[in-house]
């Protein structure tokens, strides 16, 4: 049990008393995230200002054995930040400065709770860009991405997820207190412009750790010059053979250099219309030129038919500025979500069509995926109303995850009782042995996002 | 509980987060000055559901972040894009659950509503203090045409107010005005959640209304233009005011398109402009003042970064100038600094309640600088007063 008052008081000794909080009014806003999980209520809010403030409030959680979770824009889809158990919870919004742009080394260091959408917003007065997009919109944090080796529909047809090479350097607060920079930042008389230097990489081992081994203060990530020049193409392929050949087309031939974004939807009411939506970038007009005539003829070899670019206008144009009318039809719930290879693509889509749209008879949930280099990544979403259809969502979300991770699908996003933590706990791996040794070491009480990726019995 | 109505709304929320925006507090004023989540529209509505559902109750600790609500729609603007909720219903509605369920309101809410019903203005002033702004001009009763002030504009923008009626008058409009009849419109009613004594009080005023012949209400006040033209048949349960109800920006640009008046003295001065929320945000007004300003010669007219539907708030919204008054003239200060960082050397709104807390906002920023109103910019222009009220050393009478 938290011993509120006392744990209140103490933080209050460290954070201003103006930034923590124990009344429930000020907690309850904190008890969601964005996926249908059940309701979970923190004891304390605090919004620490600086890492020094995190090492404090860190050491009262170990003292008091209170467990500490980290959420930046309230967003997670999977159940990956909310308090699993009674416990402080930070809210780093506060923590959202651009602290450098550096346009000589093209990188630039960020707090954590920075969003995507004001990065972006400030390289671009520049000439500059990261090239990224979450498909969550505009509240997406660039440290909620990258500690979950998050995916969007921009760039990553290039770059690969969020976490991928264009993490530079890493300053993450470990449960213990101790600061710990990564990458060329390890060496304080460098600076922040390599990844991998000075033995393992420890900052992968951060990214997609949904927060378990550390908290992370700054992000340092390449950025590069704007690519003003672009083509948007549409174009309806005429069955998932096509797409998957295209995908292998747009590997292979190119590298990852014809598109910088490439977007399939298949709509539960057409489920064998494959739309595909496309961005080219460009730093060159006859350079957009050559790759959009490149992707026009291999479409057009594989049967594909171009359309009006409105549909891809409208979603690629929301990303950032809003999805229009997102809720409308319910709140949302991002299910079946995983990475795999191109070809296995038919395995998922065989899964929505024949188990979900055809046997289950749920026909609101919509198929898509986005092309990540050598791979995609994939998923189902719906809308649903809450409350009254929480309950058979949650039910038909969760047999159609079991259904997809017995297949080639490595899941996206773990999370906690409510995410797909008990299914990957079930595979005992030598992988997931070392990450439980890995938790142990570093944080020996099991303070950090208790109870999430990593079950707390199987720690014991 | 009144928030039941909005059940259905409570529970779209898909908590997105567009409401607080990319900068967590460039949005909304109340995060802007309570840090909270609980401050936010995604967080209001987590409250509200929690309540719904027996986890929360209302009690007067919440009341600072329902209260401390400057109802500016920023965040509904927003929602537009993701849930479409109405967030300003939903904490209309929330006020008045606390007001219904007996749980003490802020003091200053619980004060003004107070000296409106009893002094039937919000500063208790006497009918004859109260109308000093007419002084020397004269009405004509009975013309159908009623010009109505509202409480801040006969209270405190005496000099304004006169040389609005004055530049009316010269485009050839025959005003009539309730005299000493004239009381508040009832805003600060709904807006503590004093929904009975609204109700009663809409009914009253309605019935003075028709019984002076009034076909068409003119007001500088949003918040006065929308209580007869929204909130009164709201509350009565009309499908719509019988009286037309006109907010000055409309009578304003009528006069520029219609070319009641001509303009010729050169402003020759920097302008932006502010949209009051109640204009903008909460009826789609935006242009009349934008279109006025192209016909006042020497009007060089620069945009505020945040500006139409994604203005900042003047800091005046939701009565918290009254039960909070720091939030209130921090968020005022926030806009003044940004007027001032686009180089404008007059600041111009069309809302009494914008003009005095932006002009507390220059106070609180130390900025010298005037807060005007657009119609004083055309009585310049138009030669009805002096061109000095444009300086920033000018201090009117009142």
């Amino acid at each position: 049990m938290v011993d509120i008052k006392k744990v209140t008081k103490l933080l209050s000794e460290v954070v201003d008393p103006s930034r923590v909080s124990d009344k429930d009014f000020d907690l309850i806003p904190y008890s969601r995230d964005l996926s249908p999980a059940k309701q979970k209520l923190p004891t304390h809010i605090v919004i620490p200002e600086s890492r020094e403030e995190i090492q404090a409030i860190l050491r009262i959680a170990n003292d008091e054995n209170v467990p500490v979770y980290i959420r930046g824009g309230g967003t997670s889809h999977w159940d990956a930040y909310l308090a699993q158990e009674p416990g402080i919870m930070l809210d780093m919004g506060k923590m959202n400065k651009i602290v450098d742009i550096n346009d000589r080394d093209l990188v630039v260091s960020v707090q954590p709770s920075c969003t995507w959408a004001k990065l972006d917003r400030e390289l671009r007065k520049q000439g500059l860009t990261y090239l990224c997009s979450e498909a969550g919109g505009p509240a997406m944090t660039v440290g909620g991405s990258i500690m979950k080796a998050g995916a969007g529909p921009h760039g990553t047809a290039k770059f690969g997820f969020h976490g991928n090479q264009d993490v530079v350097t890493l300053e993450m607060v470990l449960p213990s207190g101790d600061i710990v920079q990564t990458g060329s930042a390890a060496w304080p008389s460098a600076g922040k412009f390599e990844r991998q230097c000075l033995g393992p990489d420890l900052a992968g081992m951060f990214i997609g750790a949904e927060g378990t081994l550390g908290i992370c203060t700054e992000i340092t990530v390449r950025i590069r010059p704007a690519t003003d020049i672009q083509e948007r193409l549409l174009a309806t392929m005429p069955s998932l053979d096509s797409v998957i050949e295209f995908g292998h087309f747009i590997n292979r031939h190119v590298g990852d250099e014809y598109l910088q974004g490439i977007y399939l939807w298949v709509d539960p009411t057409a489920p064998e219309v494959f739309t595909l939506m496309m961005d080219i970038f460009g730093y060159e007009e006859e350079i957009v030129n050559h790759r959009r005539d490149r992707v026009v003829a291999k479409v057009k070899e594989l049967g594909g038919e171009f359309g009006d670019r409105a549909p891809a206008d409208d979603y690629f144009g929301h990303i950032l500025t809003g999805l229009t009318d997102l809720f409308v039809a319910g709140v949302w719930h991002f299910f079946g979500a995983g990475t795999l290879r191109i070809d296995d693509i038919k395995f998922m889509y065989n899964i929505w069509k024949h188990e979900l749209v055809e046997k289950r008879g749920y026909k609101k949930a919509g198929f898509g995926g986005q092309i990540l280099p050598r791979r995609w990544l994939a998923f189902m979403v719906t809308n649903y109303r809450e409350p009254e259809e929480w309950e058979e969502l949650v039910e038909m979300a969760h047999g159609i995850d079991e259904l997809i991770l017995d297949g080639p699908v490595i899941p996206y996003g773990v999370g906690g009782r409510d995410g797909l933590r008990d299914i990957v706990a079930s595979r005992d791996t030598g992988y997931y042995r070392l990450l439980k040794t890995l938790k142990k070491t570093l944080d020996p009480k099991n303070i950090l996002q208790r109870g999430i990726f990593i079950p707390e019995e199987a720690l014991k | 509980m009144r928030i039941e109505k909005y059940k259905d709304m409570i529970y779209a929320c898909g908590r997105c987060n567009y409401c607080k925006g990319i900068d967590f507090n460039d949005r909304c004023p109340e995060i802007f000055t309570q840090v909270w989540e609980s401050s936010t529209a995604r967080g209001r509505m987590a409250i509200a559901r929690g309540i719904l559902e027996g986890k929360l109750d209302y009690t007067e600790e919440l009341a600072e972040r329902i209260f401390g609500c400057f109802m500016c729609a920023r965040c509904q603007e927003e929602c537009k894009k993701a849930a479409q909720i109405d967030v300003i219903a939903i904490t209309k509605a929330m006020r008045a659950d606390f007001v219904d369920r007996g749980i003490k309101i802020p003091e200053g809410g619980e004060k003004i509503a107070e000296t409106s019903l009893s002094s039937g203005n919000i500063f208790a002033d006497t009918p004859q203090m109260h109308n000093q702004w007419t002084e020397g001009l004269e009405f004509t009763e009975g013309s159908g045409i009623l010009f109505y002030p509202g409480c801040l504009a006969s209270h405190r923008f005496k000099e304004k107010t006169n040389n609005l009626v004055r530049l009316l008058q010269a485009a050839g409009y025959i005003l009539d005005f309730l005299g000493e009849e004239q009381t508040c419109c009832g805003t600060p009613l709904w807006v503590t959640g004093k929904v009975a004594n609204a109700k009663q009080w809409a009914q009253d005023y309605l019935e003075k209304l028709q019984d002076r012949g009034v076909k068409e209400i003119i007001t500088p006040c949003p918040s006065c233009f929308r209580a007869f033209d929204e909130e009164y048949p709201e509350l009565l349960g009309l499908e719509k005011f019988p009286i037309i109800v006109r907010h000055t920006s409309a009578v304003l640009e009528e006069i520029v398109e219609k070319k009641k008046l001509e303009f010729t003295v050169p402003i020759n001065k920097k302008v932006t402009y502010h949209d009051p929320c109640e204009l903008g945000r909460y009826r789609d007004i935006y242009d009349p003042a934008r279109k006025i300003f192209k016909a006042l010669p020497g009007v060089e007219y620069i945009e505020m970064a945040r500006n139409k539907e994604n203005a900042f708030c003047c800091g005046g919204g939701g009565a918290v100038k009254t039960m909070f008054e720091d939030y209130s003239d921090t968020v005022a200060k926030e806009r003044i600094q940004e007027f001032s960082s686009t180089g404008a050397e007059l600041m111009t709104t069309i809302c009494p309640a914008c003009e005095l807390n932006l002009t507390q906002g220059t106070y609180m920023a130390d900025i010298e600088a005037r807060v005007l109103d657009v119609a004083e910019l055309m009585a310049v222009s138009a030669g009805i007063i002096d061109e000095e009220i444009l300086e920033s050393d000018y201090f009117p009478e009142d």
